[in-house]
């Protein structure tokens, strides 16, 4: 793994972001962007299935532990762990997605690369949500927060995308 | 065998998906807002330090606002003693050097010292039913279902379970759910899980006070009798029903109110007074008696009352 510092980077900085920034800005119930899933979402094409279920467990259970959810963030993170290869599967047809590389507008093309990450977000905040609201009484509101958190969570995760891969090439 | 472990090879990461997601889903749902409050006091310690740091750079550009506050919160006070000073001294049975001892001991006095002198003013200040902690806050939320505050004081320093929180201003916030050593979890008064008494200013009227999860600034009181007629501007404050909050605690202004389908109560819509959004003072209140009642609330006598 010749790029495991970067990911150590990234893991470190998203979380410090998550918790420390988007965490505290505490702006709106209909903003609450989730910068740290662009560790899983970013992980390279190659990786083992198992390591990814790992990976969303680790993310999962330190923003569980830093904000407090009590399992929340894994129930959501753990699924788009494990439906991640397929996701790519399908806006990433063109080679073998087991030939190595990291997930990159390079690789899939804009408007593919915005859909695979929407993709996943929208998996994941579609569970966080629900299962943070328990409840249909509200649903309006928490279809809101999904759709508004989503495309939110989808612009920073763009970014850091962006400013991750701009520094591999610059290293590589 | 050479089937199964190649079996077991094939499938095992979804086995450990479902596994791993069943055991979470099942956790989460036991769990309940008492239980994300520890969890968050105990993450509070770990990263309470540097939380620190960004909390004081936001109290920094507060302070005006936080200084108006208590200023305006002092003064009201200096009006209520001075009111209370005149009513005990129009009281001849009163010496005013009595009620200021009174007020600085906490060391109760038998009442046969000072046989039918009593007054209730004093028989009040010596028993000091209210205990106050200032403390600062290090983080708050209001954009979840259950937004807690993070307060830099402990058990170390006093602060027990359902103490009440107040603004700096003296405006409801919530209640202490949980403390460590050094730090205490409230739960504010956005949360879907608070609910509260309050009632219109100078009436009798009351109703419950709770959050419906949409505007922070905004919280419903319902329950309201058809008489009380509450209109906009009315001031919301505790109630002598409420275990946590001293009465009279302003809760806000009622911004709308309207009837129910049925007629026959108002649901109001309620400003809050306390500014959640930007809070980093706050006072910690702790109803003395609060034991007691609780203690004679769960007293078997009163089962024997109960027809079951």
């Amino acid at each position: 793994m010749y790029r495991t510092f970067p990911y150590i980077v990234l893991f470190v900085l998203t979380l410090i972001v998550q918790v420390f920034l988007l965490d505290s800005l505490a702006i709106s119930i209909y903003f609450a962007p989730m910068i740290y899933l662009a560790f899983l979402l970013l992980l390279p094409l190659d990786t083992a299935h198992v390591k990814l279920l790992l990976a969303g467990l680790a993310t999962g259970w330190l923003m569980d532990y830093t904000m407090g959810t009590d399992g929340l963030n894994v129930i959501a993170t753990l699924p788009v762990a494990f439906l991640r290869p397929w996701i790519i599967g399908w806006f990433y047809t063109r080679e073998d997605p087991r030939e190595g590389g990291i997930p990159s507008e390079a690789r899939f093309g804009k408007s593919k690369f915005i859909r695979y990450i929407a993709a996943c977000i929208l998996l994941h905040h579609l569970l966080f949500f629900s299962f943070e609201a328990l409840s249909w009484v509200h649903l309006d509101r928490t279809l809101l927060r999904i759709v508004t958190s989503s495309a939110v969570s989808v612009l920073f995760i763009w970014l850091t995308a962006r400013l991750f891969t701009l520094k591999l090439t610059a290293r590589i | 065998m050479y089937k199964l472990i190649e079996f077991i090879r094939s499938t095992y990461v979804v086995v450990l998906f479902v596994l791993l997601e069943a055991i979470m889903i099942g956790h989460y749902a036991r769990s309940t807002h008492y239980a994300r409050a520890r969890l968050l006091a105990k993450a509070t310690q770990v990263v309470g330090g540097s939380e620190h740091a960004l909390a004081g750079i936001r109290r920094y550009f507060q302070l005006e606002r936080e200084n108006r506050e208590l200023l305006a919160y002092a003064a009201s006070l200096q009006e209520r003693l001075a009111n209370y000073e005149a009513a005990a001294l129009s009281d001849l049975s009163v010496h005013p050097f009595v009620l200021h001892a009174a007020d600085t001991t906490t060391v109760e006095q038998p009442d046969s010292l000072h046989p039918k002198e009593d007054g209730n003013h004093r028989r009040n200040i010596k028993h000091r039913q209210y205990r106050t902690v200032p403390a600062t806050v290090i983080s708050n939320t209001i954009n979840k279902p259950e937004n807690f505050l993070v307060l830099n004081r402990g058990s170390r320093h006093g602060v027990r379970q359902e103490m009440a929180v107040l603004s700096s201003g003296g405006a409801m916030v919530g209640y202490v759910v949980d403390c460590t050593e050094r730090y205490a979890i409230a739960l504010s008064v956005l949360s879907n899980s608070f609910r509260t008494s309050g009632k219109l200013s100078g009436t009798d009227y009351a109703g419950l006070i709770y959050w419906d999860g949409t505007d922070p600034h905004i919280v419903l009181m319902s329950d309201l009798s058809k008489y009380a007629e509450p209109k906009p501007g009315q001031e919301v404050e505790t109630t002598t029903g409420s275990l946590f909050f001293p009465d009279g605690i302003k809760i806000g202004r009622i911004i709308e109110a309207h009837l129910n389908e049925t007629g026959t109560t108002y649901t109001a819509r309620v400003e809050l007074t306390a500014h959640l959004s930007g809070l980093s003072h706050v006072i910690l209140v702790e109803n003395r008696d609060l034991d007691e009642i609780q203690n004679l609330q769960k007293s078997e006598n009163i089962k024997q009352y109960i027809r079951p």
